[in-house]
């Protein structure tokens, strides 16, 4: 009987990837497993996740509701959404499920870094915070306009 | 919501009468959009003289998009900051100057420069398009070429603390000037400043924002900006 104990042992470690393993055909991460699992019927019964977001279910209107959109496949994996209305107004938007895809959680393009220069050139007009007349007067827009003028 | 405003058309039969409308549009902006006039719709919004179904669809718009931008930077952009009145300012100047832009191309015009306050529409280029350097009122940080779009600038050296970070109450400092272009003024004005309010990490978060090129300068001057950001390269 000693041998078996082991034995059941290695059973139950064996078991666990077979659990763990998911049918890869686009995997998704959630960050409310509970709501992945148990999806809630969504209002209305449309195919858009924009639509069941509707706040024209919201009767109450100071109430806090939270509507959970319909869990759309893409071809990258499955999206949904989770809103919440304070009275008609969008206060938070979260993702339920969203695709575990290099597309998804790459999106920030790769800045170029580089050292500020000063620099001076022929332009047609100058982008600043430029707010206040006096500064106006002595900064290069103005001299763009005089020499317009 | 003062801000010098400057005009070149370029095309033939653009008359004075689509400049004047142009800046009468802007000045009845401000009349009911300023929240330093006591009597503009926002601040009767604001005491709650007027409720949400009386407001005009002009502001409905702004509102909505403020909204928008509050959700997207997580609270970083925020127009109803506690213990002070509500402040569109920094969604209406860019979406009043591209309406004003719109009204000289149905006017007819296609190759002007619109420039309010150092945000800048521009149709019918190629516009070489300098940005101001944030430490040198006189020099630039870099020189972009548009041929139709917008380009807008949040930055600290003029106004100085403006911008208030709405996830900390306190001014945003992390960086020391950022340009965004865009395909409207809209855009590109709104997430600059969202994307300054949020500090550093705002350069990554308007670079994903869907047809923005961003170039921005750090506290630590150090340049970061998008490849698609449409740089001329200069002799210098």
């Amino acid at each position: 009987m000693k041998r078996v104990i082991p034995v059941l042992v290695l059973s139950v470690a064996g078991l666990i990837p077979v659990w763990r393993y998911e049918p890869s055909i686009g995997t998704t991460t959630s960050t409310t497993t509970e709501a992945v699992s148990t999806p809630t019927p969504t209002p209305t019964a449309t195919s858009s996740s924009s639509s069941s977001a509707s706040p024209s279910e919201s009767a109450a209107a100071s109430s806090k509701k939270v509507v959970q959109g319909t869990a759309i496949n893409t071809s990258k994996g499955t999206v949904q959404v989770q809103v919440t209305f304070e009275g008609d107004k969008i206060s938070a938007v979260s993702m339920l499920q969203q695709p575990n895809h290099p597309q998804t959680t790459a999106a920030v393009p790769v800045l170029i870094e580089e050292t500020l220069k000063a620099q001076s050139s022929k332009i047609d007009t100058v982008s600043g915070a430029t707010i206040t007349s006096d500064a106006y007067v002595q900064s290069l827009q103005a001299a763009i306009d005089a020499k317009g003028a | 919501m003062g801000f010098p405003v400057s005009l070149r058309v370029d095309d033939e039969g653009i008359g004075e009468g689509t400049a004047d409308a142009l800046f009468a549009w802007l000045r009845e902006v401000d009349a009911r959009f300023s929240p330093f006039r006591p009597d503009s719709e926002v601040c009767r919004y604001d005491r709650g003289e007027l409720q949400l179904r009386d407001l005009s669809a002009d502001l409905t718009e702004v509102l909505d998009l403020c909204e928008q931008y509050r959700i997207a930077t997580g609270g970083a952009f925020d127009v109803r900051l506690p213990g002070r009145p509500l402040d569109p300012c920094a969604v209406v100047k860019g979406w009043s100057v591209q309406r004003a832009a719109e009204l000289l191309t149905a006017a007819g015009a296609r190759r002007f420069i619109l420039n309010a306050g150092g945000d800048v529409v521009v149709a019918g280029g190629p516009w070489r398009v300098g940005v101001r350097h944030p430490e040198h009122a006189d020099q630039l940080c870099t020189v972009l070429e548009l041929t139709d779009g917008a380009v807008a600038t949040s930055a600290r050296y003029e106004r100085g603390d403006h911008i208030v970070d709405g996830r900390t109450g306190r001014p945003a400092t992390g960086l020391l000037s950022l340009s965004v272009v865009a395909a409207s003024l809209t855009e590109a004005d709104a997430t600059a400043t969202a994307a300054f309010a949020m500090g550093p990490e705002g350069v990554d978060w308007a670079a994903t924002r869907p047809g923005c090129e961003v170039f921005a300068v750090d506290a630590e001057r150090r340049v970061r900006r998008t490849p698609g950001f449409p740089v001329v390269t200069v002799a210098a």
